[in-house]
């Protein structure tokens, strides 16, 4: 597992991190442990703008169909296609395996209410 | 709301890290490693499942074959001691409040005369209907639900392994048969049934076995026998073509509408709940209001229970079951379609199996329709030991 330093995380299991005012965005090992096998991952198009905590793409277990929210609001700039042929490796790594890159609108006020990554653990489990 | 009742096996599934949810009432195992792990595992070796959570009844008395009768469309006539067979507990009107199975237990169970292992779901309303039914006949109906346990033991390699506990291979109990022996010196009823499309057992013995017989089994690595939830419990039933209650099967739905006319007899002399209308549509002198179709995705998306289907873009029903299938590498289904919502021309067409399979349908998945195609059931090929 290779978890950046620095990254800042939702209470509804995304991780974000910030540079520049470009951001990546992925999901948590916890949430991906929960969920078990990923079968399944329909990411954004690029280009496509998304409000804090609105559902911006979508996961599934065998088990469930579960919705990503995003931690602050932004534009996708990227998203990481190899997910959408291979969801699985989200089992493998939940950190290297990120799931879209954005600009953000307004990251110093968005990111207020996030918690840093060992908070979100006690929070969460 | 009632807390949720915990199996004699509780704490055997928390040692092995199980991942527990509420199941109809139930704190069960949905995984332990992984779904697809388990669910290949009994495909391919052995899975060993706590389905305790099912339900059990005595029937007893003079009239028990009569009252059998008259509540399930199947004919127990031939119904031989030691042997067992799927049916359905239709209401009045054909609907289904349970699927069962029933076993005639004549001189295996001292006074018993028949058993039946119903849904963990329906206990209730099974009692409750079964005992009313059972006014009017000299019978005994015991719900034994809470004194058994039950594992199930599924794969090709289960037959090993019961032999490793003590009943060589030659004295197994065939498919839809079931002997009363012991495993490992615990005393158990031991079926050749399952909900899984492979061969294996189900075990029914008293609670106080329950962590001996379940460590037992799991001892034998050999054969690489695995702890199953009930997520992969759910695909393997699922590729196997095999209802659930509560999704394929309800009160508004009738054994032909659940596509189970294979398991309806047209010649029982015997009235039972709802004949009139489940045997005039068994003789196509009756419409189906609806029927269920398997289906598998064209797409990635995977379609889930309550999803719309679509046909020729007029909504025509909904999802019963979905998921990804670890065999087929496929996402697959069950969709219910009312006929009420559709056109003679395509009635005509999914009546008619060479016609209705590889039709094309559609799923709604967020909000976009997905192509699917009817497929004929089981999905993967039941590996029975006939």
């Amino acid at each position: 597992m290779t978890m950046p330093d620095g990254i800042l995380c939702a209470k509804t299991h995304e991780w974000i991190l910030e540079e520049d005012n470009k951001a990546t965005i992925g999901l948590t090992d916890y949430a991906i442990e929960q969920l078990g096998d990923i079968v399944f991952i329909e990411l954004p198009e690029v280009g496509a703008s998304y409000a804090k905590e609105e559902v911006f793409a979508t996961i599934e277990s065998v088990k469930a169909a579960s919705e990503i929210y995003m931690p602050v609001s932004g534009k996708i700039i990227e998203v990481n296609e190899k997910l959408t042929n291979s969801p699985e490796l989200l089992n493998e790594d939940a950190f290297e395996n990120w799931l879209v890159k954005i600009e953000c609108d307004n990251f110093q006020q968005d990111s207020q209410g996030l918690l840093e990554y060992n908070d979100y653990k006690d929070e969460v489990q | 709301m009632e807390e949720n009742k915990k199996t004699a096996l509780y704490d055997e599934h928390i040692k092995l890290k199980a991942k527990m949810v509420p199941f109809e009432g139930w704190l069960m195992p949905v995984q332990y490693e992984g779904i697809i792990k388990e669910h290949n595992a009994t495909r391919n070796h052995a899975g060993l499942f706590d389905v305790s959570h099912m339900g059990e009844i005595y029937i007893k008395g003079r009239e028990s074959f009569n009252f059998l009768q008259s509540i399930v469309p199947q004919d127990l006539t031939s119904l031989a001691k030691g042997a067992a067979i799927y049916c359905q507990l239709p209401d009045k009107e054909g609907g289904l409040i349970d699927d069962l199975i029933i076993y005639n237990s004549k001189g295996i169970i001292d006074e018993i005369d028949y058993f039946a292992v119903i849904n963990a779901s329906r206990i209730k309303e099974d009692i409750e209907f079964i005992k009313k039914e059972a006014l009017n006949f000299d019978v005994e109906i015991i719900n034994k639900s809470d004194d058994f346990s039950m594992l199930a033991l599924q794969g090709p390699k289960a037959k090993d392994i019961i032999e490793k506990l003590g009943v060589i291979k030659s004295a197994q109990p065939k498919f839809f048969t079931f002997i009363k022996t012991t495993l490992d010196n615990i005393p158990v009823l031991l079926t050749r049934t399952g909900y899984t499309g492979e061969d294996g057992f189900e075990i029914i013995f008293e609670n106080k076995y329950a962590s001996d017989l379940w460590n037992k089994i799991l001892s034998y690595k050999e054969y690489n026998v695995t702890p199953v939830g009930l997520g992969a419990r759910d695909t393997l039933r699922l590729e196997a073509g095999l209802p659930l209650y509560g999704h394929e099967l309800n009160e508004y739905t009738t054994p032909l509408e659940s596509s189970l006319g294979f398991f309806i007899p047209k010649d029982k002399k015997e009235d039972y709940n709802g004949k009139k209308i489940i045997l005039a549509q068994k003789l196509k002198q009756m419409p189906l209001r609806r029927k269920l179709f398997a289906f598998v995705m064209q797409e990635k998306q995977i379609a889930r229970n309550g999803y719309e289907v679509y046909i020729k873009g007029k909504k025509a029903g909904i999802v019963t079951s979905g998921a990804p299938s670890p065999t087929l590498g496929k996402n697959i289904g069950f969709c219910m379609i009312e006929y009420n919502l559709l056109e003679a021309e395509t009635i005509e067409k999914l009546n008619n199996p060479q016609e209705s399979i590889g039709m094309d349908i559609q799923v709604m998945v967020r909000n976009k329709l997905y192509n699917a195609q009817i497929v004929k059931k089981p999905f993967v090929k039941k590996n029975y030991i006939k």
